[in-house]
């Protein structure tokens, strides 16, 4: 299969960056996005050009490494599934690919298609860990959780930190990232106990890094750990019930 | 971590915030959501008769007299609408250049999220609308030639509604608001979902069905009474 591949090149956050065009001839169509990046790498290094960065790890969708947005789509056009576990079998016959960076204000270009994901870490260091003396190790079951209860916070905890979601979002909010850290930790008993403080960090830090929602849920469409869009109401349930409380817990 | 340039880069301190914004959106559009439909209720009358019509509007001059003075109820409805109204539009823009800022140099597009997207546009629309509709019927300033203010004993909201709505552009102006409106109100109401924090999925589901029929409901009631006119019905 023939591709037209256009990528973005940037040297720099400095840089303003620019479209390069590239014709990839034998793209067989079991490629996986970043195969494709290797094997136009490879051309490119064999051409002796600069080969585009990009950032990848486990190539199994558990990371979060990998996001490039395709064809406009962050991740590409497979929902809710990351760009290493798109193949190109799945393009519809796509003969034309724009391959940039995750897009937003908070997500510097470092290099190519390499982005500085900061914004989210200080999400994390606001308030999306535990930070609850809990003395030695309790017995197991000493705090039952239900079954549901553990599921449902669970899914809230599969976020892989990709940032796909504020790359989705028009306003680039992360209500998606922020509402899943919420909703995860408000369901479990020892990080519960500082609730309150953690919705108003976590709350203040998306205010100062990132858009607000406006429901498009573009998000959820693109989450390749598929976070349901409910995570973005958390923000304000969160929100709301730490102010009306006034309390830490 | 690079947090102070990353900071400064979006957004500075010293502002009401974005948190508290969405909230007053949500607020405030649920006030317009029941007034809107308070007000089509309202409208139906219209199909009960001119007296029917003519009877609550003039009741609505008078409502809670002597409690309130003749026109109290009206005034208080127009101060905190107006209230809310600013509110609305003065957040909705500092959020939308908010929106634009956090998302950066790069647009986001390829999405068909057209409700969501056309939200300031369609705002805009009704907020044209409305100044038009009170110049119109409450007004009679844009009214029809044979527009007639409401006096101390009778009102002529009924004859002054058909004779507006007879004219074709005037009608044609109301049948587009509407379905303007049911944009609008479809995805305001089902985003406040959002901004109240509701989560659960039933909940979700539920507010979703009430956001559908409240805007449907509110669009297909108002949306009889030009039809009607057009029709010779009313």
């Amino acid at each position: 299969m023939k591709l037209t591949v256009e990528v973005w090149r940037q040297e720099s956050p400095a840089d303003a960056g620019r479209w390069e065009r590239h014709e990839v001839d034998d793209a067989a169509s079991h490629l996986s996005l970043l195969d494709l990046l290797d094997l136009l790498n490879d051309q490119i290094a064999a051409a002796g050009g600069e080969p585009v960065a990009y950032e990848s790890d486990c190539r199994e969708g558990a990371c979060g490494a990998c996001g490039v947005t395709v064809n406009g789509v962050p991740h590409g056009p497979v929902p809710r599934t990351p760009s290493c576990r798109q193949h190109l079998r799945s393009f519809d016959g796509a003969t034309r690919l724009r391959i940039e960076p995750l897009r937003s204000a908070a997500f510097p270009v470092v290099r190519d298609l390499v982005i500085d994901r900061s914004a989210l870490d200080a999400l994390v260091t606001a308030g999306g860990h535990v930070a609850i003396n809990s003395g030695t190790a309790s017995d197991a079951e000493a705090l039952p959780i239900g079954h549901d209860d553990a599921e449902t916070a669970l899914d809230f905890a599969a976020c892989i930190g990709c940032g796909a979601c504020v790359a989705a979002c028009p306003n680039g909010a992360a209500h998606l990232f922020a509402g899943a850290k919420l909703a995860h930790l408000a369901m479990l008993p020892q990080p519960a106990l500082e609730r309150g403080r953690r919705a108003r960090a976590i709350v203040d830090e998306l205010e100062q890094r990132f858009g607000p929602c406006s429901t498009y849920g573009e998000c959820a469409e693109v989450c390749p750990a598929g976070i349901s869009l409910a995570a973005v109401a958390a923000v304000h349930r969160e929100g709301i019930r730490a102010w009306w409380r006034g309390r830490d817990d | 971590m690079t947090s102070t340039t990353l900071r400064s880069a979006t957004t500075s301190r010293a502002r009401v915030s974005t948190f508290t914004l969405k909230l007053a959106m949500a607020v405030t559009g649920w006030l317009f959501a029941l007034f809107a439909a308070v007000h089509m209720y309202g409208n139906l009358k219209a199909w009960f008769g001119a007296d029917a019509y003519n009877g609550y509007a003039h009741w609505l001059h008078n409502a809670l007299y002597p409690l309130l003075p003749r026109d109290g109820l009206l005034w208080i409805m127009r101060i905190v609408l107006a209230v809310a109204l600013v509110v609305h539009v003065v957040a909705s823009l500092v959020l939308y250049l908010r929106g634009r800022r956090a998302r950066g140099r790069f647009r986001r597009r390829g999405h068909n999220r057209w409700a969501a997207a056309t939200m300031p546009w369609t705002g805009l629309l009704l907020l044209a609308f409305l100044t038009f509709h009170i110049l119109d019927l409450t007004l009679g300033i844009a009214g029809a030639a044979e527009y007639r203010a409401a006096t101390a004993d009778e009102s002529f909201a009924y004859q002054n509604t058909v004779a507006s709505m007879g004219r074709p552009l005037a009608g044609a102006a109301y049948l587009l608001a509407m379905l303007v409106l049911l944009v609008h109100l479809v995805h305001g109401l089902w985003s406040s979902a959002t901004e109240f924090g509701l989560t659960g999925r039933r909940t979700r589901k539920a507010w979703k069905v009430i956001a559908y029929v409240l805007a449907i409901g509110i669009t297909v009631g108002n949306l009889t009474l030009p039809i009607g006119v057009w029709t010779g019905l009313l």
